[in-house]
């Protein structure tokens, strides 16, 4: 910095610009034999997450229910980061803050203090307990430390109060699976202990949307409520997490919304469970057929026109009402964008990576707007994955460009190293973690799924439904031409 | 009595111990380092946050190898702001978006197997890899973490082995997130083992240490600065100003090759004198090289520092002109902002130091701290606050949320200096926040970096969204005169 004075504006960001400095005098490509995950115990740039972050996830979308994480401090904190990150909302979750002394001797002492401390000051409705990798290995026997837990609760606030409370046990050992079926796990858990008796059975009808965002989980409202159906969304995180800003707050400060308990417990009386994510939701639904016959729809995530017409048409069967015009329109207006904007979307070759579910959706849609998926990956392995996305590439397999390339599991350095060694690529559609890949290529990133934390407002905008596609193709497109033509040639779309 | 009960602790009484209000006629340092209350909804991270994150993550040109399954790699990837100017190549002739530091994540991704049958087949195999995939990595820095210290992985032995085979320097920083009561343990982990295997380093290899023609007289380095986004830029060329030649920064935008030479300069000039101070203490200790404490932040503290480090090498005259050069340049910015924020009451909230190093820093734009909360401060720091503060501040050991959120509803602040997590739970009261971890637009440090840091602040308090956020304005007396 030379001695100019500086101005209010403080340092710009231009004089800010620092040389970069090559690592390595040149390029060298990465050892081939090692690209290929497969081939190596080392994993560079991870596709996923731990389990307890997407339990942490579901919890925070039920009314007054507050984590608590069996676990080190870290898991707990760098969890709600991560969150804060994301949806720029606070995210409370309390933490049993395993020190040196519960490595050794478990974490039983910190569980019931814990409880008791969090119900004391809090007076949450539900706790979500939520375990880590390091009380799963210690072998913390969960279920009769909470029940000591309550009983020690009991003492100090009687039984009815305790018994107002409900206790919801996950177990999610992260060396077991990745913050996907953690969310599952959490699904399973919640109606297990929750929704324990089916006797006035209704019209009702219940959704596990998977980690959707807030915008998504209120476009599959605006679904229902177009169709006339009533229905539950089991961890309804559209409120709880994108609230108004609107003083002064009530302290502790819980958030508007959220699946209320009461509304959990009748999901056991509902005429049908939709798990729009089978991978993260999936057990939930099938547990409440297999108990008590409710039947389930899993999948496929709402993603472009085909899957929201299943969607539709599987609610329309099971509860009888009719598709209703409005949506009609609705789809109607989406495949008038795709002939709008078609010749900005064939024969485009595109790279999707994410969540197993997420991934096979936003795969369809881009086939619909007839892409070349040349390269899908997700980095939660898993074989309903490659079944669903194998169908949907023979479906499209003649407008194809390229063969594609799946990758089940795997990380995103392979991933990336895959993508530089193709010769031309279009876009990438994926989370935040794509940017740098994106940059480099000089390949736009149109973000969709979960972690978005590097650009505001994705948490809102659906890409769930008729409407939420049309958001994303114009996304698509808008990326595409700004890439392709800074030019002015156009300007006559 | 300087303790304080706050309301929202009446039924964890404990935690009275930890709060109070600074009387310098009666000044009392509250309990502190000490286990977290499970339950209390605390905000501390955990030890291989400390190391990880803080001092290990800034080094530009090492393979950071978390030993562990995926999630604590993933969480510690890219998250700071601890920027550096090492990039790696991405293409032929196109280096990559994202520094070395931040770019990769790497990590052993621990499964099932590898917890009942023990991991250090699996790391040894790992770091390999990964020397064969990143062969501009000049070393490597093993972590381990909750899981593989509690399986009790021997990764020292590990790091012998591959450094064996490689050549490459490695080493290690055991501190599970479980081991401490915050990330301070973590700070003081990798403190204590960096010092004990640069030393051993250089024992095998004498040929790393620094050369002697190399040397000057004015050698320092500077301990304890992480460059929070870039805050690097705006300190080291002022030390380069005054004469001395800054060797080593421990650890931010550092090159593992100066760290291993960070034993051979003339003087240790610490800024974070928690997380870092110990490495100070040990080398002054092993090898009589003195250290002084410093603050980078605001301008009296920076020219202090300046001054201080001058004069133990007998430079001040040129230090003095060096600081009316510097002042002048942002007089007039600051000045603008002084005007703006004076009387302006502040809470502030970091890991520690940072309450003390603002207080000054605060008082010179006219402000007033209000309240100050620590992560995971020792009796130092305490000291240290009660020392510049006038008297009259709240002050919290390891806040916890319904604390944080009983103090801002009580003080009503006019604005929260806090991180990431605390920032959304203040706007939901309709109180500004700056994040002070990672900066909202830094550099913050130095005197251009009062700057920006000013700017921020002035931001945060003057934005016109704080006018709508009472909602719509009320209609009921036009109503009434309606209806009436
Ligand atoms: S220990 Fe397990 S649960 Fe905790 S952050 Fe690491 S991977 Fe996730
Ligand atoms: S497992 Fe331990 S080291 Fe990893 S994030 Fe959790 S507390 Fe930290």
């Amino acid at each position: 910095m030379r001695l100019r004075e500086i101005s209010i504006d403080g340092i710009p960001y231009d004089r800010l610009r620092v040389e970069k400095i090559p690592a390595a005098p040149e390029y060298v490509p990465r050892d081939p034999e090692l690209v290929p995950a497969s081939n190596r115990s080392v994993v560079v740039n991870p596709n996923r997450i731990c389990m307890p972050i997407g339990a942490m996830w579901a919890v925070l979308g039920v009314h007054r229910a507050i984590p608590f994480v069996q676990g080190a401090q870290g898991c707990t904190t760098y969890a709600r980061y991560t969150f804060c990150r994301i949806f720029k909302e606070p995210a409370t979750i309390a933490t049993a803050s395993f020190h040196e002394d519960a490595a050794v001797f478990g974490g039983r002492q910190n569980v019931i203090e814990g409880v008791r401390n969090l119900v004391v000051r809090y007076w949450p409705e539900v706790i979500g307990v939520v375990t880590t990798c390091s009380s799963e290995i210690m072998g913390d026997d969960m279920v009769s430390f909470l029940k000591e837990a309550r009983a020690r609760l009991s003492k100090e606030i009687g039984e009815e109060k305790t018994e107002e409370i409900a206790i919801v046990l996950i177990n999610t050992p992260s060396f077991a699976g990745s913050h996907v079926e953690g969310y599952d796990r959490a699904s399973r858990a919640f109606l297990e202990s929750l929704a324990t008796t089916r006797d006035v059975p209704s019209e009702q009808v219940n959704i596990i949307p998977g980690m959707l965002y807030p915008g998504d989980i209120r476009e599959i409202k605006h679904l229902l409520r177009e169709m006339g159906v009533e229905g539950t969304v089991l961890f309804d995180i559209s409120d709880t997490l994108d609230a108004p800003l609107n003083p002064p707050q009530e302290i502790p400060y819980y958030p508007p919304g959220g699946t209320p308990l009461a509304g959990i417990r009748q999901m056991a009386n509902a005429r049908a469970t939709f798990a729009l994510q089978p991978h993260a939701g999936g057990s939930g639904a099938r547990y409440l057929e297999r108990k008590y016959g409710i039947p389930a729809f899993i999948g496929p995530v709402p993603i472009g026109v085909a899957a929201t017409d299943a969607f539709l048409e599987n609610l329309s069967r099971v509860t009888g009402r009719e598709i209703p015009s409005s949506l009609h329109e609705e789809r109607g207006r989406l495949v008038d964008a795709m002939a709008d904007t078609l010749h900005h979307t064939m024969m485009k070759r595109v790279a999707i990576f994410g969540d197993p579910d997420v991934v096979t959706g936003v795969t369809r849609f881009a086939c619909e707007l007839g892409m070349t998926p040349v390269a899908v990956s997700t980095g939660t392995p898993s074989k309903i994955f490659a079944r669903e996305i194998e169908s949907i590439l023979a479906e499209y397999k003649e407008i194809f460009l390229d063969e594609p390339k799946v990758f089940n599991g795997g990380d995103l350095f392979e991933f990336e190293e895959y993508l530089k060694t193709i010769p031309r690529l279009d876009l990438i559609l994926g989370h935040s973690k794509g940017i740098d890949i994106s940059r480099e290529l000089e390949v736009p990133l149109v973000r969709v799924g979960f972690p978005i934390y590097d650009r505001f407002g994705y948490q809102k905008k659906p890409v769930v439904g008729y409407r939420g596609a049309e958001l994303l193709l114009y996304e698509i497109v808008n990326e595409i031409l700004d890439y392709r033509y800074p030019d002015d040639r156009t300007q006559q779309l | 009595m300087p303790l304080v009960n706050m309301k929202c602790n009446e039924k964890i009484p404990e935690r009275g111990k930890h709060i109070y209000i600074h009387d310098p006629e009666n000044p009392v340092i509250p309990a502190c380092n000490i286990k977290t209350i499970p339950g209390d909804m605390t905000e501390r991270g955990c030890a291989f946050a400390g190391s990880r994150g803080v001092i290990g993550g800034p080094i530009s040109d090492v393979i950071c190898m978390v030993h562990a399954p995926v999630g604590c790699a993933w969480f510690t990837w890219g998250s700071r702001r601890n920027l550096s100017d090492l990039h790696a190549w991405a293409i032929p002739g196109r280096l990559t978006n994202t520094s070395f530091n931040r770019r990769y994540c790497v990590v052993t991704d621990m499964q099932e197997k590898d917890v009942v049958f023990g991991g250090m087949k699996r790391l040894k195999q790992a770091c390999l890899e990964a020397f064969r995939l990143f062969p501009e990595a000049r070393g490597m820095i093993i972590f381990t973490t909750c899981t593989t210290g509690l399986i009790g992985d021997d990764v020292q032995a590990v790091a012998r082995q591959v450094e064996k085979e490689i050549g490459k320097p490695v080493f290690t920083s055991e501190s599970p997130g479980c081991s401490g009561v915050s990330q301070s343990k973590g700070h003081h982990d990798f403190n204590m083992q960096f010092y004990r295997q640069i030393n051993a380093l250089r024992e095998r290899r004498p040929e790393l240490k620094m050369r002697e023609e190399e040397k000057t007289p004015y050698d320092i380095c500077l301990i304890g600065e992480y460059n929070m986004d870039w805050d690097l830029q705006a300190i080291p060329p002022l030390f380069e100003k005054i004469g001395v030649r800054v060797a080593a920064v421990f650890s931010g935008n550092e090159r593992i090759e100066n760290l291993i030479k960070m034993l051979d300069v003339k003087l240790n000039v610490v800024h974070c004198q928690r997380s870092a101070e110990y490495i100070a203490h040990m080398i002054k200790d092993g090898f009589d090289i003195p250290f002084i404490r410093v603050s980078l932040f605001g301008i009296e503290q920076t020219a202090e520092a300046l001054r201080n480090t001058a004069a133990f090498f007998g430079m001040e005259e040129l230090a003095e002109k060096v600081i009316a050069e510097e002042v002048a340049r942002v007089e007039k910015a600051l000045a603008f902002y002084r005007e703006k924020l004076a009387g302006k009451r502040i809470a502030v909230y970091v890991g520690g130091p940072r309450v003390w190093h603002w207080i000054k820093l605060l008082e010179e734009l006219g402000m007033e701290v209000v309240a100050g909360a620590c992560t995971f401060a020792h009796e130092d720091d305490y000291e240290k606050i009660n020392a510049r503060h006038k008297g009259g501040i709240l002050v919290i050991d390891a806040p916890n949320e319904f604390e944080i959120e009983e103090m801002l509803v009580t003080l009503k602040p006019d604005l929260f200096l806090t991180g990431l997590k605390e920032k959304y739970l203040a706007r939901k009261m309709g109180i500004p926040t700056v994040n002070s971890h990672s900066y909202e637009k830094g550099p913050y440090a130095g005197f251009a970096g009062m700057v920006n840091f000013a700017r921020d602040i002035y931001q945060g308090i003057y934005a016109p969204v704080w006018r709508f956020q009472d909602g719509l304005p009320e209609a009921e007396e036009e109503a009434e005169a309606e209806c009436g």
